[in-house]
This record gives structure tokens, C-alpha cells and sequence, in this order.
């Protein structure tokens, strides 16, 4: 294990402090506990918004708390749920009158303790929360029958979630509208992801799991779980068009649809290699008549310091480019308006 | 008729404590089979707390201190079994919100909504080997014998008889959830830790319940 830590058992405390003494004017811990962040900024009325989930991922969660995106967030360990009670820590100082929304992706550990959290703000302290869980990684399941279960997990998708439901509870919109943005954005979003490397867990102390050096894994998760193909490394745009040709296939596009774009990079893997993804991407969505609204390239869900990548789609109509555009000012997302 | 008080209830929660505790390296050999050896753990702490904050807790209220023991054991046990036992603890404090007493039929309701906590949480079936292939049948036994009229203690040992049957009957079943979920049919020559646990909480009841007056 090569990193900069200065011992396992200190790695998320100090991350934290890190985070905390970097961006004052913007977040703040609830209380003495590092690991329940709240933003400085709070406007009366609105919805607040709430994530939360395992460590390891940055900017995943934590770095979308700030203005235009989510009011708070819980984390816990590395790939570890942080607790309900954190959970519930967090509601209470982020909900001004108008509830909470939590917004977090499809891990079972995640989801048992936000339940518990709901129960228990709704229970001991009359806040009104509703969930949305995000699940858009194509390579983790079955696509979801009307009415039923999604199965797939939560992966960089959900920033485009985090996203448009941050401007829409911006806008002052009631929680039942944020929460319908927050699913109309779930269900047009589709992720799929490719590692060439493993990362390793700090206090594990190797890699989480082996992978060839000539060898990469098309769906594998941000935690490491099974792909749905290993195989040789092959050139760049043939990378692009497997993972493309999933995502495309799973929810029908048409001629003259509209996307964002996102190209997210797990950690180690170089802005470089991103855009030469995007540029492919780029012709391949030229090519079938759909018109790319905005990109987002860089590191928005890693994974430490695996290689690899994934691409998300979201399918925009007039509404959601609205709110996409939106500024946002959070320590690791800012945007202007365009 | 038995007429239960917070106090009996501490009694029984010291004796769930006891019984996770001297069976936590059979439950931790149960679970390696299927899932990471953290279950005899996670329980024995888990009802540790869950006695300790019972013991601590001022006040008559069954449903307030049913509710607190479930929260405290959620925040020092937040695996996943540990979370389900402390939903389930949760759902007893709101369903016996105020009540100060529980006869036979209010066990049932106590236990009754412990299953319903635990399974609105965990979204399981029954016959899916999980905990409530355990605790479904001692329920159905309780609500049976609250009906004819039997003591508690007896229908305590009914209700125990029961939950081991039901646990032994997860020999054969598919799982669907966890680990073991991923094992498929791999998984139906193993018993379920998940039942073994709602085994011994019956025990425990039939433990405490042997005390009483017929």
C-alpha cells in the first residue's frame, strides 16, 4: 500500500479536519462529530436537501454541500453507511419548517439506516422527510419494471440528482416537487462504469480486489463489485462505444433528444484519458442525431485511487436544462449560470 | 393472567443480554457460513446496550423504553442485523406508546410488532431464510394462545418451540437477501443465522417467562 496517511485509523478524522479548515466559510460539522456536515449558508423555508454514505469517493458526498446543491450530509468510514442517528444530526439542524429530502444511492446498508432516519425525525421530532434512492448503474441490474424494485446501485450519476433537486429546492419549491424532480432525474439517468485498477482500503491494507495489468473490467462498481465483462485492454474508442452502446440501448433515445454528459474519473485515471472518452462520445452521439446540452468532465464519484471511469446520460426536457444550468457554489462544485 | 410492568420488561431485556452472550461463538460460527462473523458480535453488544439503557431508563412507560433501547442498540450496532433488531425495538416503543402493563395479549402485540418493525425495514418475506421464518411462527403461536387463553408461560414455551422449529425449517429454504442471497441453491443446505437469532430471543422469553405463575 503506497498513500499519503499518516496512519489507517486517522485517514477519514484527518481528511475531515482537512476539509473543514479548507472551506470554513462554507461547511461546518454538526456538533463535535466531523462526520455530520451541514453548510454555513441556511435560507429559511427551503427544503433541505441530505446525502450520506460510505467514505472514499470524493467529492462524493460531502463536497456537494453549499449553495444550489445539498444542505447537509453524513458520512461514515470508507464504503461504510454512517449511522441513523448521524443521519438524523444532520435533519435536524438542515430542516427550516419546510422538510427534508434524502437523495443517496442504492447500497442495503444505506438504505436500512436513512429508513431509521426518516422514522426517527418524523417520530421524535415532526420533520417530514421523503427519499429518493438513486440507482443508476446500468451494469449492476436489470432495468426496472414499471412498479417494481431497482436494483442497480447508486454511482456518479446521482450528481446530476444532487443537481436539479439542489435548484429546485432553491427555487422554493415544496417537497413534493423537489422530490418529483429528484425521480424524473433518477429515472433518465444512466451510468456505466470501467476499471483498470484497484483501490486499496486503508485500514485493509491491499488491494480490494485482483486485476491483471493488460486486463480491464467493463461495470464494475465503485466499491469494487463484479463487472459484467473482464477482458484485454483495448483501445480508447472501443472502451467508449461497449459502454455507450449499454447505456444507449437501456433507455431509448431518439433523434433530436438533448443529454448532459458527464465523463467522471474513479481517481486515477487522467483528465487526458477523459477527454479522449468524451471525444468519442461526442461522435457517437453526433452520429445518432442526440444533442449534447452540457459536459461535465473530471472527478465527480471516485473510488480512491482506481483507474478507470464511467459515463453518465441524463436525458434533459425544458424543465430539467432549467435547473441544470442553475449556479451552484459548493467547496468541490461551482457553476455559473448559462 | 400475567400483568408485566417496565420492570419485568428490564428482566426479560437482561436475560436477551445473557442469552447473546453465551451463545455469541455459536452464532459467530452460524454466520460464518453465509455472511462476514460479525452476527455474534453485533448481538451480544447489541442486547448488551439494549439492557443497560433499559436498566438506565427512568420511568414506567414499556413503548418509551422499548423505543430508547432500540435506538441506543441502532447507534452501537449499525450492521445490518444490528439495525433490524433496533427497528424492530423502535416499532415496539411506538406501537406501546403510554402503556405501563402488558398481559398475554399484549406480549403478542409486543412481539407482534417487533416482526412487523423488523420486516418493514429489512423488505422481506416470510419464507425468504431470514429472521422471520423465526419469529413469524412464534408470533402466530402467541396470537393463538392469547386467544384460548393459555398462561404466559406457557404459551412463552409454545411460542419458543415455535421459533426453533421455524429456524430449523430455514434448512432447505432459498435465500434471497444478504450473502447467502448470492449463493443461490448453494444456500438451501444451511440454516439461517437471522432465525438462529429469533430462536434464541424466544428462548430467552421462555427463560423469563418460567419464573412466572402459571
Amino acid at each position: 500500500m503506497k498513500k499519503i496517511i499518516n496512519t489507517p485509523e486517522k485517514f477519514i478524522p484527518e481528511m475531515l479536519e482537512g476539509i473543514y479548515a479548507a472551506h470554513p466559510d462554507m461547511i461546518k460539522s454538526v456538533g463535535d462529530d466531523l462526520h455530520c456536515l451541514v453548510a454555513t449558508h441556511k435560507k429559511a423555508g427551503k427544503v433541505g436537501l441530505a446525502t450520506g454514505g460510505g467514505s472514499g469517493h470524493l467529492p462524493l458526498f460531502l463536497g456537494y454541500v453549499g449553495k444550489g446543491m445539498l444542505d447537509g450530509c453524513s458520512i461514515g468510514d470508507v464504503f461504510q453507511s454512517p449511522s441513523a442517528e448521524q443521519m438524523l444530526a444532520v435533519t435536524k439542524e438542515i430542516d427550516s419548517g419546510a422538510g427534508v429530502l434524502y437523495i443517496y444511492g442504492n447500497y442495503g446498508g444505506d438504505i436500512l439506516n436513512f429508513d431509521m432516519a426518516a422514522e426517527m425525525a418524523d417520530f421524535e421530532e415532526g420533520i417530514k422527510v421523503e427519499s429518493v434512492v438513486a440507482g443508476d448503474d446500468v451494469a449492476s441490474g436489470a432495468p426496472v419494471k414499471p412498479g417494481g424494485k431497482n436494483t442497480r446501485r447508486g454511482v456518479a450519476g446521482i450528481f446530476f440528482v444532487y443537481k436539479c433537486a439542489g435548484a429546485a429546492a432553491d427555487k422554493m419549491m415544496p417537497l413534493a416537487e423537489v422530490k418529483r424532480v429528484a425521480e424524473k432525474v433518477c429515472d433518465n439517468t444512466r451510468t456505466m462504469g470501467v476499471a483498470l485498477t484497484s483501490c486499496t482500503v486503508p485500514r485493509v491494507g491491499h488491494p480490494s480486489f485482483e486485476i491483471g495489468d493488460d486486463e480491464l473490467e467493463i461495470g464494475m462498481g465503485i466499491h469494487g463489485e463484479p463487472g459484467i465483462r473482464r477482458g484485454k485492454l483495448i483501445p480508447a474508442d472501443e472502451i467508449v462505444d461497449e459502454m455507450l452502446h449499454q447505456i444507449l440501448d437501456d433507455l431509448p433515445y431518439q433523434s433530436g433528444d438533448e443529454v448532459a454528459v458527464l465523463v467522471n474519473g474513479l481517481g486515477a485515471t487522467p483528465l487526458e484519458e477523459q477527454y479522449v472518452m468524451f471525444r468519442r462520445i461526442n461522435q457517437i452521439l453526433g452520429e445518432k442525431g442526440i444533442k449534447v446540452f452540457h459536459t461535465y468532465v473530471g472527478e465527480y464519484a471516485t473510488s480512491m485511487e482506481m483507474a478507470g471511469a464511467s459515463i453518465s446520460l441524463l436525458k434533459m426536457d425544458a424543465e430539467l436544462k432549467e435547473l441544470l444550468a442553475a449556479p451552484a457554489d459548493t467547496p468541490f462544485f461551482k457553476q455559473f449560470q448559462y | 393472567m400475567a400483568n408485566l410492568n417496565a420492570d419485568d420488561l428490564r428482566k426479560l431485556f437482561a436475560v436477551w443480554a445473557a442469552v447473546m452472550e453465551e451463545n455469541r461463538a455459536y452464532l459467530i460460527d452460524l454466520d460464518s457460513k453465509v455472511g462476514d462473523s460479525d452476527l455474534g458480535l453485533t448481538m451480544s453488544d447489541g442486547f448488551r446496550t439494549v439492557s443497560q439503557t433499559a436498566d438506565e431508563f427512568d420511568g414506567a412507560d414499556i413503548g418509551k423504553m422499548a423505543y430508547q433501547a432500540g435506538k441506543a442498540m441502532a447507534s452501537a450496532v449499525p450492521s445490518t442485523m444490528g439495525t433490524l433488531m433496533a427497528s424492530g425495538l423502535m416499532a415496539v416503543g411506538k406501537e406501546l406508546k403510554g402503556v405501563e402493563t402488558l398481559d398475554e395479549s399484549g406480549m403478542h402485540a409486543f412481539f407482534k410488532a417487533f416482526l412487523d418493525g423488523v420486516q418493514s425495514r429489512g423488505k422481506a418475506e416470510v419464507g425468504e431464510k431470514t429472521f422471520l421464518d423465526g419469529l413469524a411462527p412464534a408470533v402466530n403461536s402467541l396470537a393463538k394462545d392469547a386467544e384460548s387463553g393459555v398462561s404466559m408461560k406457557t404459551a412463552a414455551q409454545n411460542a419458543a418451540e415455535a421459533a426453533h422449529q421455524g429456524f430449523l425449517n430455514t434448512k432447505g429454504m432459498l435465500a434471497v437477501h444478504g450473502r447467502a442471497g448470492g449463493r443461490g441453491e448453494q444456500s438451501r443446505d444451511l440454516l439461517d443465522p437471522g432465525a438462529a437469532v429469533a430462536d434464541l430471543l424466544m428462548k430467552g422469553f421462555a427463560e423469563f417467562a418460567s419464573g412466572l405463575a402459571d
